[in-house]
């Protein structure tokens, strides 16, 4: 892909990152603790709810583990996420740097005269090229002359059988 | 079928008149018209024939970048994605401590992202000479490696024909 295209793709992907992680943000984030008064949230909700896609014949598989794994591992994901996504961000704004860097870039009036020299330069090599075409013809049809006044020749001082 | 007169298809347009001796004499029927030039309407609004870039100000943008003719790609490219980034941490304070004034700072970061897209468009005239340059380049190549060889065939086709005269004279 050219180049510019790429920096297109990059701010793009620029806006898509950054609009993922303040989403994911927003919705994995815990609630806030509005007062000492209120206890925090309890974590043993889960075996009440029953699990009606486990059809082994296993009501609660893991009784006791999911529950005390739910919030630590949220909570590990709460603190892990903002940096990955935070990380991934920055990478992509380094990477774009890096591209606009990388840009080819002249002036347009140097671009204008080099267009002109080369059309010169073009115009004057298929000059050439044309000339030579020409002679070469020529020098083909000459040759075709003389191979059929020698064929001709040939085939009349060979005497039919 | 039959209720369908409001929305049936209109009739043909009444030209084609014209055109039945096509078959057996060409030039009777008219010529095409010529292609439209400048402004033209389209179901209802207006298009342009010349390819150019709408201005930011033409699709109701503010430029963040400064006017002028010789515009510093990179510096400006470069300076706004400082920007942006600045932006996005000034959303992320924004959501936490005053949560309902998100909107004038998700604006800016969209303001952010359309001037850049819109000087990398401004880069694709210099992109089209760029590539006009090589074409002429890798053409002008060509046209000299066709001039070498022909000038070689040429040659050799000459020198055969005097062996073969040499050949000839001897026998």
């Amino acid at each position: 892909m050219d180049i510019i295209s790429q920096l297109q793709e990059q701010v793009n992907t620029i806006a898509l990152l950054a609009v993922n992680t303040f989403g994911t943000l927003q919705r994995d984030a815990p609630p806030v603790r509005l007062s000492t008064d209120y206890p925090e949230p309890a974590a043993n909700s889960n075996p009440s709810n029953p699990n009606p896609t486990n059809g082994d014949g296993n009501p609660n598989p893991n009784p006791n583990a999911n529950p005390s794994a739910n919030p630590s591992e949220e909570a590990n994901n709460v603190a892990e996420q903002p940096k990955a996504m935070s990380a991934a961000l920055v990478q992509a704004a380094k990477k774009f740097d890096a591209l606009v860097a990388a840009l080819p870039l002249s002036g347009e009036e140097a671009q204008l005269q080099r267009i002109a020299e080369l059309q010169a330069e073009n115009e004057a090599i298929g000059l050439e090229l044309q000339k030579q075409l020409e002679a070469a013809d020529l020098e083909m049809k000459q040759v075709q002359e003389l191979f059929n006044h020698a064929t001709d020749n040939c085939l009349n001082l060979k005497k039919p059988d | 079928m039959a209720t369908g007169t409001a929305a049936s298809y209109p009739p043909p347009p009444p030209y084609y008149r014209l055109y039945s001796d096509y078959l057996t004499d060409p030039d009777s029927a008219p010529p095409p018209p010529p292609p439209v030039e400048g402004s033209y309407p389209l179901y209802g609004a207006t298009y342009t024939t010349e390819a150019v870039l709408p201005s930011l100000e033409d699709q109701g943008v503010r430029q963040l970048y400064p006017k002028g003719p010789n515009i510093d790609f990179k510096k400006e490219l470069m300076s706004l994605n400082r920007d942006l980034q600045l932006h996005i941490l000034e959303l992320a304070d924004v959501l936490i401590e005053r949560p309902s004034q998100y909107a004038r700072r998700v604006e800016d970061i969209s303001l952010i992202l359309r001037n850049m897209h819109h000087l990398l468009n401004s880069l694709r005239p210099h992109q089209a000479r760029a590539t006009l340059i090589h074409i002429l380049e890798s053409q002008i190549q060509r046209r000299k490696q066709a001039v070498e060889d022909i000038k070689r065939r040429r040659e050799e086709a000459q020198k055969l024909l005097k062996e073969s005269i040499q050949i000839l004279d001897s026998q």
